[in-house]
């Protein structure tokens, strides 16, 4: 790298590395993680919110933290083109936003099949119709299904955290998975909040391309023949088993990459209050109300636990379960209309039945405290007056 | 020790170790039937395997077998090493990833599209793979284990398989040797009388001049091949 | 790098299967396209040698053209997406990317500047080839917009004006009133021209061809290869017959391209001037080296 950085290991970057305060915005923070995490190259892509990010990840590039950079023609194009370069052996990187993640998606959901390892932005945004450009984090229901390894960013400090560890996790040998970090387009990446940053002149270790569960396709590295995308459309049952044992095989790099999730993150899963009965659990922006919630109710002398969850795949299935062994009732507050997290979270543990579904807004509506705060009086049976007031 | 992993073959549909809980081993210990151990115990059971089940065989993949990296030759010479110190050895490699077109020859090769044809057709019962692309080793193993009655033992470079009956992680050349002689141990140990033998060489490999090769050896395909000025060739499929 | 990667640790030469050591002792790696090359097709191992093409397919041909012609067979990565070609074109000893529907201009965008990242010093070929609904139809902003970019690397178009692999539908390169799958009552608009797109969208070397006779078909794949190295985007629009949708008596396949080479696919080449001088100087060069 021409700048002369200081190539250090992620888990010295993102624990170790003295920090320095800044007041950011969302957008900035996942551009400032970009800086620091010796991309190769990134492709960009315009749709609002997420221009924002790729705007500045432009600029980084014009500075030289960054080797190559330029803007596609759509999303399928962007995501396709990663999806080549990231083959070739370079660490890649891009971003996008509800309807553009939708355009892009049929080759992003067959990164993981063909062994990507990369990283995606998602800066959350309706989905048409009508259009809206506005938060609402319903994509995130597409990829989830897709899979790759998804990392819910609360704030801008998490963006900045996550997207770095994102890379770390992404071209570990047993894992090799695209990684998408997700947070909500607006309220996190227009708007600014304190992040921690290490020093500019740290990055983290440019990528091998040889240790790696495939071979890179660049001609320097066994086979000669080399296919790495079998052409296993046969209808023959060897054809239909190959496939089953290689779609396992994604699944199980995504469970793998658990670990890693521990190790950089220090786990899936954040508790507050961890006796309570009333437990909120959520992702997310919506974590942030929820934190906030969990706050106004400890005012109130309230008994209630809090459960951030900060990786929604790797699903953390038996830490949420455990974590909501003795809970009475669980409060989901969502970005979106269908509540993939409250799905998620009823199919975690043996008693569905006591997860509140919602509050959830979407559209673009914000997500204000005094509705998770109802929720929590109906659940701890408190009185309407109370509700009314 | 309860076995996680067992020698197939487990059915139609296997289930892949990992979402049976398995876990790769640390760096420093193995995994031996999807529990981790250490690694003179996973290579104990290993060699027994290879010592005493029938047609052991080791399947040597494209990083072994192709000269691209400095520390290759030392590793491969390892290998062979190691296959000549088991009775009745044979090497059938995997030399790349795609699906053989049109058949595979069973006997030359093993191809992880469709690995469990070389492992049935030859009746192998105990099996080391290395030098495969881990992506590649993990659908093989789960192949294996799904529709064969076969060891595997994975001799990993990076951090092992937790499909494999015995797995071997960051494996060099040392590492190999050090797996020889413990199967000279264990053959000892076992009474088995053996002088060191090298594999038979790939059965595939019969004397023909490619140089003297003319296009009347392409019989009838030769017309699509280069047909001369003028010819109209008619009898063809 | 050299050609490490592709050549047995001696050791283990004794237990490869015959096909892979045949492919390093005759195969063209590394060698000079005098030796090996179209001229000699059928004197020593070639790229690709069986495939589940039909029988009298002119497209299987034609693909074994492209692999003979390649300068540098053992620093070349193909692109292609669904369709019959990649059937062929994934049997050839060279490192083939199967995208997914349409994308593989894109993705060679990708993988070519990756290239020119990590590897400054060694030219790495990238030649994306596939067929019409491919490359104009479902892939038609990717395969423009990389040539609008710029991008340095070959596209081959294997035109047989119909969906061949999923069972014979109108292609935007179909002609205008063939009557095919989804065309029940004729095609109502007329053939794309694909090589004045691929002119206006900035490609520095364009051939149309039916490809009739292997040394002109091999130059122009050459002189593609090359611009795109130093120039830009090149483009090759072949006429690759399906005798099955169109129903050509395997015997009369070859009459068929003849035909359509004093036809719609009459060859046509454009280059640009740098594309010229760079022609004179890469051709002279070798005849130089031969004599």
């Amino acid at each position: 790298m021409s700048l002369n950085k200081k190539l250090v290991d992620m888990d010295y970057l993102l624990n170790e590395a003295p920090r320095e305060q800044h007041f950011i915005t969302g957008a900035q923070a996942m551009a400032e993680a970009v800086k620091r995490a010796s991309v190769d190259m990134a492709i960009a892509y315009p749709i609002t919110p997420q221009s924002e990010v790729m705007h500045l990840v432009g600029d980084i590039y014009a500075q030289g933290h960054i080797k190559e950079y330029y803007r596609a023609e759509e999303e399928l194009g962007t995501m396709s083109a990663i999806a080549g370069a990231a083959r070739g052996g370079v660490r890649m990187f891009t971003a996008t936003s509800g309807p553009g993640l939708l355009r892009g998606l049929e080759a992003i959901v067959s990164w993981p099949g063909h062994r990507i390892p990369c990283v995606l932005g998602v800066l959350t945004r309706v989905v048409n119709a009508p259009l809206s450009i506005q938060p609402d984090n319903i994509e995130m229901a597409y990829l989830m299904h897709s899979g790759m390894i998804m990392l819910h960013a609360e704030n801008q400090q998490d963006t900045f955290d996550y997207t770095l560890a994102a890379f770390a996790i992404t071209e570990k040998v047993d894992v090799y998975i695209p990684v998408s970090v997700s947070t909500e387009g607006f309220f996190v990446t227009h708007a600014k909040g304190y992040v921690d940053m290490m020093s500019e002149e740290l990055a983290f270790d440019v990528i091998d391309p040889y240790k790696a569960p495939v071979p890179a396709m660049d001609n320097e590295v066994p086979p000669a023949r080399i296919q790495r995308d079998a052409p296993v459309q046969k209808s023959n049952f060897m054809s239909y088993l190959i496939h089953s044992v290689w779609q396992q095989e994604i699944w199980d790099s995504n469970r793998r990459a658990m670990k890693y999730v521990y190790q950089y993150l220090g786990g899936p899963i954040e508790v507050i209050h961890p006796d309570a009965d009333v437990f909120i659990v959520a992702s997310g922006c919506a974590a942030a109300q929820g934190r906030e919630a969990n706050r106004y109710a400890e005012e109130e002398g309230l008994s209630v636990g809090f459960i951030k969850v900060k990786c929604i795949r790797p699903w953390p299935k038996d830490e949420i379960s455990a974590a909501l062994k003795n809970a009475k009732a669980v409060i989901v507050p969502e970005h979106n209309i269908i509540g993939w997290l409250s799905k998620e979270i009823q199919a975690s543990i043996p008693n569905g039945g006591i997860v509140v579904e919602g509050p959830r807004v979407y559209g673009g509506m914000t997500l204000p405290v005094e509705l998770i705060m109802e929720q929590i009086y109906i659940a701890l049976g408190m009185d309407s007056e109370k509700l009314q007031a | 020790m309860s076995k996680k992993i067992t020698v197939g073959p487990v059915g139609y549909m296997p289930q892949s170790a990992p979402s049976m809980g398995v876990e790769l081993s640390p760096e420093g210990k193995a995994l031996l039937y999807g529990n981790i151990v250490e690694e003179e115990e996973a290579m104990r059971d290993a060699a027994k395997a290879l010592l005493t089940m029938d047609n052991p065989t080791i399947f040597p993949g494209p990083m072994v077998l192709w000269d691209w990296r400095d520390d290759v030759a030392e590793k491969s010479a390892a290998i062979l090493d190691l296959a000549s110190e088991i009775p009745n050895c044979k090497i059938i490699p995997m030399p790349d990833y795609r699906p053989k077109y049109p058949k595979i020859d069973v006997k030359a090769e093993i191809n992880p599209n469709h690995p469990n044809l070389t492992i049935l057709d030859n009746k192998i019962k105990a099996c080391v793979f290395i030098g495969v692309h881990c992506h590649y080793a993990n659908l093989t193993l789960r192949m294996i284990r799904a529709g064969t009655a076969c060891y595997t033992v994975a001799m990993c470079a990076e951090m092992g398989h937790e499909e494999a009956m015995a797995s071997i992680r960051d494996v060099h050349a040392a590492d190999v040797l050090r797996f020889r002689d413990i199967i000279i141990e264990v053959r000892n140990e076992l009474g088995i009388e053996y002088t060191t033998t090298m594999p038979p060489e790939n059965p595939s490999l019969p004397k023909e001049d490619w140089g003297a090769l003319t296009p009347s050896d392409y019989g009838e395909y030769r017309s699509l091949i280069m047909s001369k000025k003028g010819e109209h060739v008619t009898a063809v499929e | 790098m050299s050609l490490n990667y592709m050549v047995p640790v001696s050791k283990f030469k004794r237990y490869l299967p015959k096909d892979y050591v045949e492919l390093v002792d005759y195969g063209p790696f590394g060698k000079e396209f005098s030796e090996v090359g179209t001229k000699n097709m059928g004197k020593y191992k070639e790229l690709v040698e069986e495939h589940p093409m039909c029988s009298g397919c002119w497209m299987a041909y034609y693909i074994k053209i492209i692999f003979a012609s390649l300068p540098n067979p053992e620093h070349t990565v193909t692109i292609g997406t669904a369709g019959c070609g990649r059937l062929a074109i994934s049997q050839a000893a060279v490192p083939f990317i199967y995208g997914n529907y349409g994308d593989q201009n894109a993705m060679a965008s990708g993988i070519t500047r990756a290239f020119r990242l990590r590897f400054p010093d060694q030219q790495k070929d990238v030649i994306t080839i596939a067929g019409d609904g491919g490359m104009m139809d479902i892939g038609f902003s990717m395969t423009m917009h990389a040539w609008f970019r710029g991008e340095k690397f070959t596209t081959i178009m294997l035109d047989n004006e119909v969906y061949g692999n999923t069972g014979g539908q109108e292609s935007g390169m179909s002609i205008k009133g063939a009557v095919l799958k989804m065309s029940p009552k004729g095609k109502n608009f007329n053939k794309m021209p694909a090589m004045q797109l691929a002119i206006t969208a900035g490609c520095v070397y364009v051939v149309k061809m039916s490809p009739t006779n292997i040394n002109k078909a091999a130059k122009a794949i050459r002189r593609a290869i090359f611009a795109a190295r130093e120039l830009g985007p090149t483009f090759i629009h072949a006429y690759t017959s399906c005798n099955i949708e169109y129903s050509i008596p395997t015997p009369d396949v070859f009459k068929d391209a003849q035909e359509m080479a004093k036809g719609r696919f009459a060859f046509e080449e454009f280059m640009t001037d740098e594309a010229k001088d760079l022609f004179t100087v890469v051709e002279a060069k070798k005849k130089k080296e031969v004599s």
